[in-house]
């Protein structure tokens, strides 16, 4: 608003496309500063760029068989022959990067007005939210598991979820850490964390949305840690670990059946 | 050594820039189709069109001319009968594949995405983001105003973004 000129989206591609000058660069710049939703959509289509251009990379290169191709003395078909090397090298830039390309949701803008939906809000705050809390030593929760009861009726209040229960994944190997309260789309939500004897820690996210719309289980993944969401009503559910997506599913499908329906 | 001041090296001939400009080419006739076979024939027919046209050549950018006649022939294309008389393109989808695949862009989940692209919306995206042409090339080389471009572009990556969520999809069980 504040902006000279406003951004349109057709700005926003061209500098994800880097054809920008370093003035209207800068102009974007802050504007993704300040609209993290339109940050994450260009940072996502940043992604798609690189691993199209590195998917396709390794076909820009002469054969043998070119000068037949120009002269006309080629036959088809022509001789194919793999290009190993080349193929295989590409492949681990492939599968690095399709660990980290888009896995965010639609674009649900048709204008530059951007506005992410809840599904899209819920995996990244909860990705966020396992990074920052589940590396802390000390201070991991608010609320410890030896005051569960007084853990559940606090959150339960907050998020208005009567008889909230804290999931109890013991059968999972998972023993509960304890929980906080923290904003989930920019509402009171809960986080409860969870570790099994190794010390690998695991977080389940609740947050409310009166426009949820219940979904399928959806997950997520970035840099090795995994999320799985789904929204039960006006509940949005999200478990979030650094561990096997099978391992997590399950976890996921535990938290499922115990919360209330 | 007196030969400094000769710098202007002499044009290329036709062929020649052909033959440079191929590992270009064959990248993007292989971004434009499903394997690479038909990136290949793509690539052929591209080359055979370039010389039998080549008195249309107004002998300016040669390289937009190139890409543009690409662009057309897979555009215009409608599923002509595959080249190859084993299977169809339209059969092709059903063959079984082989667990295993050698090709390594089978491996990854946004290039198969790309399969559900509309064609042009496709190659308005290999152009820009594969090949590097910026917007106005682009608009130029496909004959439409630039806003065709952008709305293309947009739509491309609208639908790769919206097809990799879909694929991350697993149906709920509550067991009970």
């Amino acid at each position: 608003m504040t902006e000279a000129r406003s951004i349109s989206e057709a700005d926003l591609h061209a500098y994800a496309d880097g054809f920008l000058n370093d003035a209207d660069r800068a102009r974007v710049e802050r504007f993704l500063a300040e609209n993290p939703d339109a940050a994450e959509l260009v940072a996502d289509w940043q992604a798609q760029n690189d691993e199209l251009r590195s998917a396709f990379a390794g076909y820009e290169q002469s054969k043998p068989t070119d000068i037949q191709l120009i002269s006309g003395a080629h036959q088809r078909p022509a001789a194919r022959q793999p290009r190993r090397a080349a193929l295989a090298a590409a492949a681990v830039v492939i599968f690095a990067l399709g660990a980290i390309g888009g896995h965010y949701g639609p674009l649900l803008f048709k204008r530059p007005d951007i506005q992410l939906a809840y599904t899209e809000i819920l995996p990244r705050e909860a990705r966020n939210a396992f990074l920052v809390y589940a590396s802390e030593v000390r201070h991991p929760v608010e609320v410890f598991a030896n005051e569960e009861a007084h853990l559940a009726t606090w959150l339960g209040k907050r998020l208005s979820i009567a008889n909230l229960k804290v999931p109890n994944l013991q059968t999972m190997g998972f023993k509960l850490v304890g929980g906080r309260l923290l904003p989930v789309a920019g509402k009171p939500g809960a986080m409860f964390m969870y570790e099994d004897q190794a010390g690998q820690r695991v977080t389940v996210m609740v947050g409310r949305n009166k426009e949820n719309r219940t979904t399928s289980f959806r997950f997520a993944s970035a840099s090795n840690v995994e999320t799985f969401y789904w929204i039960d009503g006006e509940l949005g559910y999200a478990v979030t670990g650094e561990i096997s997506r099978d391992l997590l599913q399950k976890i996921a499908e535990e938290c499922y059946r115990q919360f209330p329906s | 050594m007196k030969a400094r001041e000769t710098q202007a090296p002499a044009p290329l001939s036709f062929e020649a820039q052909i033959l440079a400009l191929l590992p270009q080419l064959r990248r993007y006739s292989r971004s434009l189709t499903r394997s690479d076979v038909e990136g290949e024939d793509l690539l052929q027919d591209c080359v055979e069109k370039a010389l039998v046209s080549r008195s249309q050549w107004r002998g300016a950018n040669f390289k937009s001319w190139a890409y543009r006649i690409m662009t057309n022939l897979h555009l215009n294309a409608r599923r002509s009968v595959a080249r190859r008389p084993s299977v169809g393109i339209e059969e092709a989808e059903n063959v079984a594949m082989s667990a295993v695949s050698d090709d390594p862009l089978e491996k990854s989940r946004l290039v198969k995405a790309l399969e559900t692209l509309p064609k042009e919306a496709r190659a308005v995206l290999m152009l820009v983001v594969v090949e590097g042409h910026s917007y106005q090339e682009v608009a130029d080389m496909l004959d439409v105003p630039i806003g065709t471009v952008m709305s293309r572009l947009s739509r491309a990556r609208q639908a790769l973004r919206e097809k990799m969520r879909e694929e991350n999809v697993i149906p709920m069980r509550r067991p009970r």
